[in-house]
């Protein structure tokens, strides 16, 4: 275990900008065609589908950022050992 | 025994879905019609509308608060209508996207960056102060709460992934909470509709204010208590007499919950399940019920309780966002601009966890209760003198209690990111300290 602990993790820098950029410029095509985007988002019915997908696409791409640019910046959970 | 006791329960759960059926979903209500208005004719009291789901315009009767001068043509708009002699007016207009600054950019950000945090580490948070800091902003309530509830489920996702991870999270405890809770929710609205239908807006505000405020007090104060007991001696939670009387109970179907380390009768979690959905659809934070009653009920560790309530906000999240989007009234500007903060925030209260004790939780929930119980308990005698209950407030005594009550919201999420950050910081430097300290010995 503590030979595990004791190891220096490599940080996730390439994967931090790579979710990061991709999630960027998924915020700036959506606020650039805002217009479109809260009418068409809007309209009820079966075109619920817009928001949830893009609320998905979104939790999985800025949540994958989240997680690289946490563990970049050193912050990681506990490491707990096993019984 | 054992078969009669699973025919009950599946006439319970039949019972329920029917009155889920009825009750006709936990979206918005109907009385309301978004489009776009096309000339107004101040002399009348008419305006043109053209309704986003119609292709005829048509002329509406404006009510008497609505004042003609000030509505904007040819931006959408969400028009409440109401019958009244005969005809139907239209008897408030509110614009459906307001325009965002900078501060309200920053404002949204900054709230659910806090409000991922809380969410992360106590498995609820942030809902009940991001609707009233977006109305504050100028949304619409029926926005606010849908692009609200839009932004929690994908946040719960990311929370619910963490946590699962670091071996929290009870699959199936939360999936049988979740279920059952949906038909709180039901039951719920059914009975918020009948209080709406029999005492007006007034009443209906005074009612969900006054659940709000007796179950926060009563449960965030035992909370409270509990977790202050377990501080004094730094020490690792037990099992509530309760939930070990409860566990003890042989009806069956049990069911075995095995990250909680529980074996439970059906009849214990379903009903569970069941009011945290009621409470959920009263006033929109079931955590504060849902997490408890796993912990004081069931018997489960704040740490696994906290954990699962992540799973719950998803199923029932997602679940609320489809009743929303189906009416069309998700801003999806205003739930990425949250996510984009809270999705970092969630996790870092979720790792913040694997730093902390037991104690640490109920201490943030509870703290965070009991303030936002102030803030809802200063709202109560501006809604009994709507009902004539008692003498209507002076405008000072209005808008001082208007300001305690906002800024109550504002220091729970403020004393919560403090407690979180504090207790993590500590944590994580006491590892490090635990590791060096180990490693020297090794050498």
């Amino acid at each position: 275990m503590m030979a595990s602990t004791s190891v220096t993790k490599k940080k996730p820098y390439l994967q931090t900008i790579l979710f990061g950029a991709l999630s960027l410029a998924s915020y700036i095509v959506l606020f650039t065609h805002e217009e479109w985007v809260t009418d068409n988002f809007t309209r009820g019915g079966y075109y619920v589908v817009y928001p949830i997908v893009t609320a998905f696409w979104f939790s999985f791409i800025h949540g994958a950022f989240g997680s690289n640019l946490l563990s970049a910046l050193g912050l990681e959970a506990k490491v707990t050992k096993k019984k | 025994m054992r078969i009669f006791s699973a025919l009950v329960l599946t006439l319970f759960i039949l019972v329920s879905a029917s009155t889920a059926v009825f009750a006709g979903g936990g979206g918005p209500s109907k009385n309301f019609t978004k489009g776009v208005f096309l000339e107004v004719d101040k002399v009348a009291g008419t305006a043109v509308f053209q309704a986003s789901d119609s292709d005829v315009p048509e002329t509406l009767m404006l009510g008497e608060d609505v004042d003609a001068g000030k509505i904007s043509l040819d931006q959408k708009v969400m028009v409440t209508l109401q019958e009244k002699e005969g005809g139907v007016y239209a008897s408030n207009i509110e614009i459906m996207f307001l325009d965002l600054s900078v501060s309200k950019f920053i404002t949204l950000m900054v709230v659910g960056l806090v409000g991922g945090m809380l969410s992360g580490f106590i498995g609820s948070g942030g809902a009940f102060v991001l609707t009233p800091s977006m109305m504050s902003l100028g949304v619409p309530g029926a926005i606010a709460v849908a692009s609200n509830m839009c932004h929690k489920f994908p946040k719960a996702l990311v929370g619910t992934y963490k946590r699962y991870k670091y071996g929290q999270v009870d699959v199936k405890l939360g999936l049988v909470m979740a279920f059952s809770a949906i038909f709180g929710v039901q039951v719920g609205v059914t009975v918020q509709k009948a209080i709406l239908n029999a005492w007006g807006n007034a009443g209906s505000n005074l009612y969900v204010s006054l659940v709000f405020v007796v179950v926060l007090v009563v449960v965030g104060g035992y909370v409270f208590r509990d977790a202050i007991r377990l501080a004094k001696h730094d020490a690792d939670d037990k099992i509530s007499p309760l939930a070990l009387k409860l566990q003890q109970l042989n009806i069956p179907p049990m069911m075995h919950f095995k990250t909680a380390g529980v074996r439970i009768s059906a009849w214990v979690t379903l009903p569970l399940g069941f009011a945290t959905g009621m409470l959920a659809a009263t006033i929109a934070v079931g955590g504060f019920i849902g997490v408890p009653g796993m912990i004081y009920v069931v018997g489960a560790s704040a740490m696994v309780a906290s954990a699962t309530e992540l799973l719950i906000a998803f199923v029932m999240g997602t679940w609320g966002s489809i009743q929303w989007g189906l009416s069309g009234l998700i801003d999806i500007r205003l739930t990425l601009l949250i996510l984009s903060t809270s999705l970092i925030g969630v996790q870092l209260g979720a790792l913040g966890t694997t730093y902390v004790k037991d104690y640490a939780i109920k201490l943030v929930m509870a703290s965070v209760m009991l303030i936002v119980a102030i803030s809802r308990g200063a709202k109560i005698p501006g809604y009994l003198g709507d009902l004539g209950l008692i003498a209507p407030l002076g405008t000072a005594t209005a808008s001082v209690l208007d300001f305690i009550s906002f800024w109550a919201l504002v220091a729970a999420l403020g004393t919560a990111g403090v407690i979180i950050t504090a207790a993590m910081v500590t944590g994580m430097m006491k590892a490090r300290r635990e590791e060096k300290a180990l490693a020297t010995e090794e050498v």
